[in-house]
């Protein structure tokens, strides 16, 4: 036959009668070729019903990186004022392991002014400004503890629940839980701020001994924010589309053989879904058609707010996504010191930089989410691997406090305009009844539907759950 | 579409089902009591009291069957007995095409070469399987393939974890001992005695003591301050690896609370952990000079000569406060680590020993240079004073100078060991039961005991003048024959890598809340044979190899399918999903770019750009490094290699018992997009020209014979030929787009002349069968 002859046959053989009909005549491949069969493939990600109507659909995680001092920011103690250059009161510091040589230092304040915001009048230091005009969408827990002397072990407690790695991450189990909303976006997506991801990073957004599918996305700058997303640079987009469908082809006819693999079906199907990913990610990011007056809610317009505003605009516009969960890491403000929130030293050069930073992006996403409706099905949580001391370190600056520290939660089902629990007199140790990261995280899971008791895997013959065995809803943050 | 079981199998094995099947605890306030771990132990009427894998082990007799003439080992009888109580047939015999991928793939993790298959089709003699099988054994891409599942076990990594992730130099050597072991066929029982104990059974020997490195591969933080919690950390992950790994229990839920299901109790948990009491990690000992070290001694010379003057200043400046900056440095521990710190060392206990051990292990010249910094740059700071600022800024200048030379570091490897030892010292630390886990709650002292439900044999530890003797006693236990669990294991994790699912699907977990085997006795038979065959691991393999069951066609079958739709007996042979590490290495394979050199320092390949990993991930700059094995790929705990990351590969946090199988669109978008896998279709493209010439049927064949051992069927034929056609119009319009760029196959030869517009529809097609299912699956 020659080149010209084969040509011809071969068009009549598949084109001649139109392209749509050709699955149904490649042997076995009709089977497959319709999309109601599509959906009817086990999916891991196929959205799952919670075990209770949920108050909200997504969760803005937003981890403040480093550990910002909730003392000089949220948590107005004005007997630590009075105190302020003397020896810490022995009473305050029964039962604590400190990690600081031949005593702790001198109480300390930083150089703030406090005033109450709202109808709820919580307090807010001149370090927060524009989050304070929203004191009355805030419920917040003034007495969180955790475990742990370094940001790593505690930073890896915040997200998993436990202080060594290996544990799921509370987005993946969520992702696990109920699936995903929107099969052409990751249902769990990590932000964070400068070039590099954060140090230790992945572990944190680990699906742990879940399934790899389970874990977080991590979104990079720029315009193509997953890793592969643009094809080969030689390759055009004609051409891939060409591609796929001889991938398709090929695949249909090898999976004729083995009729019953649902498996060889859904890899099928990940192709089509991930060619899709190709153009809805990059547009999930793109901030080009956000109005002017948005980009400057998130403080887009200035140097010391564009990053962290950039994240947390894109982050209302996964929310509108369907995006289950979104962790934002906190970033790097210029070099050196300024890197996170770890003030040992110099509190006022660091936490001014930083707290600028987020104010104005938080009150923006805060005033976006509520303007558009969507505050109510979405929760906002601002949190940290731990506090700081009340006294203080090199002079300057805090020490690490894992005893009393102040975390918060805004959007549905939250008890906004409230605040729960309480720091002794000097804001140290949590006093009365404290919050611990797995009643944080089932208090959560609870906003989401889902009971983190009855939120189980099994693995090795041992029923997990994201909480451990600990865990319990702090039922007067919800409204 | 009928709602297959087998979807039902996909998503239990997933765990999908769990959320809604699982009833849980709805007492929150009681935190210390895991009640969910109840929820998969229900009451079975037969359930012996103890759980299956647990009972003594008796060799059982070969059943009768009726199919004799498909009886080619003692497997085949256990199989074909229950298969002909269903009033199943086996499957008939695959191809020897896809026999030899198939067995291929499972002993070395790669396809084979078109002339491997053409020679084993070929041989008529009546000994060719044996002859392949042995071949396949001999080659030490068996050694690398077997070695990769136990490092999952051993949740090995070349860095350390935790925020700052430092590199662990040393760690390679473990790595090449596993590999080596399962080359020299080394039996098992040694293999796990010289990782538990080779500092004690032979001290001085790099070689043993180096396999110690399966405990010393731990996460670890080297800047927590608090070395008492560290050491119990440590301890926890040792003795839960074991339990995992070795004996499948979970013995280490008995941590924080007595076993729900298998009678482990916390003494029996927190016995196990004192045989590790007195156990610490040493490293950087000067190991025996081959190539890696003369070359990392060459390189370092250089460093060390052009930074001699700068390092000299730097000591210089901070000699006077050394004494000083120490004592800085240890203040800043906690509490309770600072009460070991600061004794004298006449004084110290043998805990106080492992403390300061460790305290020397994790402190450098930076923390030195940390105090300098404290005390320098800033005047709040108590510890300020002007000459300190000087002192300070001077330093930090000669550090950035120093920093310069760094690119003159050796790029790999190292010249030292790493191994796990007593320090010297036979007395252990005491070791208690700790309330809720809680190592601030210690209650009863304990001895080192084995699990009393597992055994009333009690450790002869006969201590050394250097050492406990603690861990040898709990290795001869674990590889004695009388031990029910070790060779269970082992053999159900071997059964688990070649027909996708273990006889105990929970391969990690023999206890009752486990799962049941599907064919005790054959597992009985499998565990008797490897006791009396002394462990010998290749012997396991070449009696399954050989086996008429894994011998089967995996073609779908009707009937099998309605009366087994788990395929649990095993009627139809089980096609699998290639693990990460397989799909990179047969591209590499494919490609013709496999460097196949074995063992050595782990590589960088390289990476996306947006990945920005920076110093974490330096891309090897010899080219030929990209092309290792997976296995010789470095693994960064925080940053998973990104080319196998989507394909379930290993966790190293833990034990990581068993690949997963997920299908996600982040799969398809590495395999399609990314660069690297993409010039691999090149380098096939340019392959397949090279050896099959300009004819499109042939280059297709070859392609075919490349990837699946076999030719394209006609049907693939014909959808391949009538892509050639259509794609060229679509390359030909962009590559009028007067760039005219195309991506072209690599490594033709010279002389070979072609059509730009041809050759880019050919690395697209070749491209998209590197993408189809055939090539990620092994049927």
């Amino acid at each position: 036959m020659s080149i010209q002859s084969r040509r011809e046959w071969l068009f009549n053989a598949f084109y001649g009668l139109g392209g749509l009909t050709l699955a149904a005549k490649m042997p076995g491949g009709g089977v497959f070729a319709t999309p109601a069969l599509a959906d009817a493939l086990v999916d891991p990600l196929a959205p799952k019903p919670p075990h209770f109507t949920p108050k909200v659909k997504s969760v803005i995680w937003l981890h403040m990186d480093g550990a910002p001092s909730t003392l000089d920011l949220y948590d107005y103690k004005p007997e630590l004022i009075k105190l302020a250059g003397q020896e810490v009161p022995p009473s305050f510091l029964q039962g604590l392991k400190t990690s600081t040589q031949g005593g702790v230092g001198k109480l300390f304040v930083s150089n703030r002014t406090w005033k109450q915001y709202g109808e709820s009048g919580a307090w807010f230091s001149d370090l927060l400004p524009n989050l304070a005009q929203h004191a009355d969408k805030i419920a917040f827990i003034k007495s969180s503890t955790t475990i742990g002397a370094t940001h790593d072990i505690s930073i890896l407690k915040l997200n998993t629940g436990d202080t060594s790695p290996g544990r799921p991450s509370l987005g993946a189990w969520i992702t696990y839980a109920l699936g995903s909303a929107n099969p052409d976006l990751p249902a769990y997506v990590v932000l964070y701020s400068g070039k590099k991801e954060p140090q230790g990073g992945s572990v944190n957004w680990s699906s742990g001994f879940l399934p790899a599918i389970y874990q977080g996305t991590a979104f990079r700058p720029g315009n193509s924010p997953i890793l592969n997303l643009a094809h080969p640079e030689l390759i055009s987009t004609a051409e891939q589309r060409d591609d796929l469908d001889l991938l398709k082809r090929l695949n249909d006819h090898s999976a004729s053989f083995h009729p019953e693999d649902t498996e060889l079906q859904a890899r099928l199907r990940s192709y089509e879904l991930a060619y899709r990913m190709e153009s809805t990610a990059p547009e999930a990011v793109d901030l080009s058609k956000e109005a002017d007056a948005t980009k400057k809610l998130y403080g887009l317009d200035e140097d010391i707010t564009r990053d962290y505003g950039t994240n947390l605009l894109r982050a209302r516009r996964l929310v509108e996504r369907q995006v289950r969960f979104i962790q934002v890491v906190s970033g790097p403000i210029g070099e050196g010191d300024v890197q996170n929130w770890d003030a040992h030293r110099e509190l006022e050069k660091n936490h001014g930089p930083h707290a600028a930073a987020v104010d104005k992006p938080i009150a923006g996403l805060l005033a976006d989410l509520k303007q558009r409706g969507l505050l109510d099905t979405t929760l906002v949580v601002w949190t940290s691997e731990f506090g700081r001391t009340s006294y203080g370190q090199s002079g300057n600056g805090r020490d690490h406090n894992p005893w009393g520290y102040t975390q918060w939660l805004a959007g549905g089902g939250v008890k906004a305009g409230t605040a729960f629990g309480e720091t002794d007199e000097i804001g140290l140790q949590s006093v009365g009844k404290k919050v611990d990261t797995y009643d944080l995280h089932a208090t959560v899971l609870q906003l989401l539907g889902l009971d983190h008791l009855k939120t189980i895997y099994l693995r090795a013959g041992r029923a997990e759950r994201p909480t451990v065995v600990y865990g319990e809803v702090v039922k007067d943050l919800l409204a | 579409m009928k709602k297959t079981l087998k979807n039902v199998a996909l998503a239990a094995a997933i765990g999908l089902s769990a959320a809604a099947s699982a009833t849980a605890d709805d007492k929150p306030s009681d935190k210390l009591v895991d009640k969910a771990g109840d929820a998969d132990a229900k009451p079975q009427n037969q359930t012996p009291r103890l759980p299956y894998g647990w009972l003594p082990l008796v060799e059982p007799a070969t059943p009768e069957v009726a199919q004799k003439d498909w009886v080619r080992t003692p497997i085949d009888a256990f199989i074909l007995a229950k298969l002909e109580d269903k009033g199943l047939k086996p499957s008939p015999d695959v191809d020897r095409s896809a026999f030899i991928r198939r067995a291929t793939l499972d002993a070395w993790g790669l396809i084979p070469t078109p002339e491997e298959v053409e020679a084993f089709v070929s041989d008529t003699g009546p000994d060719a399987y044996e002859k392949l099988v042995d071949r396949l054994l001999a080659s030490p891409h068996y050694g690398e393939r077997q070695a990769r599942q136990w490092l999952d076990l051993a949740r090995y990594a070349d860095s350390a974890g935790f925020q700052t992730d430092q590199t662990r130099p040393d760690m390679w050597r473990y790595r090449d001992y596993v590999i080596n072991a399962f080359n020299e066929n080394k039996p098992y029982s040694r293999f796990i005695q010289e990782q538990l104990a080779g500092d004690e059974l032979a001290p001085g020997n790099q070689e043993i003591l180096v396999a110690t490195g399966f405990l010393a591969g731990y996460p670890d933080n080297y800047n927590s301050r608090d070395l008492v919690q560290r050491k119990y950390q440590i301890t926890t992950d040792i003795t839960d690896t074991v339990g995992q790994a070795i004996l499948g229990t979970t013995v280490g839920c008995a941590r924080c609370h007595n076993h729900k299901t298998d009678k482990f109790s916390q003494k029996d948990y927190y016995s196990l952990q004192a045989f590790f009491a007195n156990t610490s990690e040493v490293d950087g000992i000067p190991a025996a000079k081959g190539d890696v070290e003369s070359e990392y001694d060459r390189q370092w010379a250089k460093w060390d000569e052009a930074t001699k003057d700068i390092r000299f200043q730097q000591a210089v400046l901070i000699a006077p406060v050394k004494d000083k900056a120490l004592k800085y440095h240890k203040e800043r521990y906690l509490t309770d680590s600072r009460a070991s710190i600061f004794k004298p060392q006449s004084e110290w206990t043998a805990f106080d020993r492992w403390i300061n051990h460790r305290l020397d292990n994790v402190t450098t010249e930076r923390d030195f240079a940390g105090y300098l910094q404290d005390a320098g740059d800033h005047k709040e700071n108590p510890e300020y004073t002007p000459e300190a600022a000087e002192r300070w800024q001077e330093y930090k200048k000669l550090s950035e100078e120093l920093k310069k030379f760094d690119k003159l570091k050796p790029a790999k490897g190292s010249n030292t060991y790493t191994t796990m030892s007593e320090l010297g010292h036979p007395d252990s630390p005491p070791t208690y039961i700790l309330s809720g886990g809680n190592h601030e709650k210690p209650l009863d002292e304990v001895q080192p005991a084995f699990p009393v439900v597992l055994t009333d044999e009690k450790p002869v530890i006969e201590p050394t003048a250097t050492s406990s003797g603690r861990r040898t006693a709990l290795a001869n236990w674990l590889v004695s024959p009388k031990n029910p669990l070790t060779a269970r294991v082992y053999v159900n994790r071997i059964w688990n890598n070649y027909f996708a699912k273990g006889i105990v699907s929970t391969v990690s977990d023999f206890g009752k809340a486990g799962d049941k085997p599907t064919h005790p006795e054959l597992l009985d038979y499998l565990a008797s044979e490897f006791i009396k065959s002394e462990f010998d691991i290749k012997k396991l393999h070449r009696q399954i190899l050989l086996s008429s069951v894994y011998r089967q066609s995996s073609a779908f079958r009707d009937d099998a399918h309605a009366a087994d739709p788990d395929n649990k007996l095993l009627a139809v042979f089980p096609r699998k999903r290639m693990e990460a590490e397989e799909i990179r290495d047969s591209l590499l394979v494919a490609a013709g770019k496999l460097n196949d050199k074995v063992g050595g320092p782990s590589v960088f390949p390289p990476v996306p750009a947006n990945l920005d990993a920076g110093a974490l991930w330096p891309v090897s700059k010899d080219t030929q490094d990209h092309y290792r094995r997976s296995i010789y790929v470095f693994t960064r705990r925080s940053i998973p290699y990104p080319l196998l990351q989507p394909f379930d590969m290993a966790s190293s946090q833990q034990v990581h018992s068993k690949r997963d199988v997920t299908t996600t669109p982040l799969q398809a978008l590495t395999l399609l997009n990314n660069d690297f896998v993409f010039s691999l279709s090149q380098a096939l493209a340019g392959r397949v020209i090279r050896e099959a010439g300009n004819d499109q049927l042939a280059q297709l064949n070859r392609l075919y014979q490349i990837l699946f051992a076999r030719n394209p069927d006609e049907t693939e034929k014909t959808i391949l030929l009538a892509f050639l056609i259509t794609h060229e119009k679509t390359i030909f319009e962009k590559a009028n787009d007067g760039k005219f760029s195309v991506a072209i196959p690599i490594g033709l030869k010279g002389t070979q002349t072609f059509n730009p517009i041809e050759a880019a529809v050919f690395v697209d097609l070749v491209h998209a069968v590197v993408n189809s299912n055939d090539f990620t699956y092994r049927f």
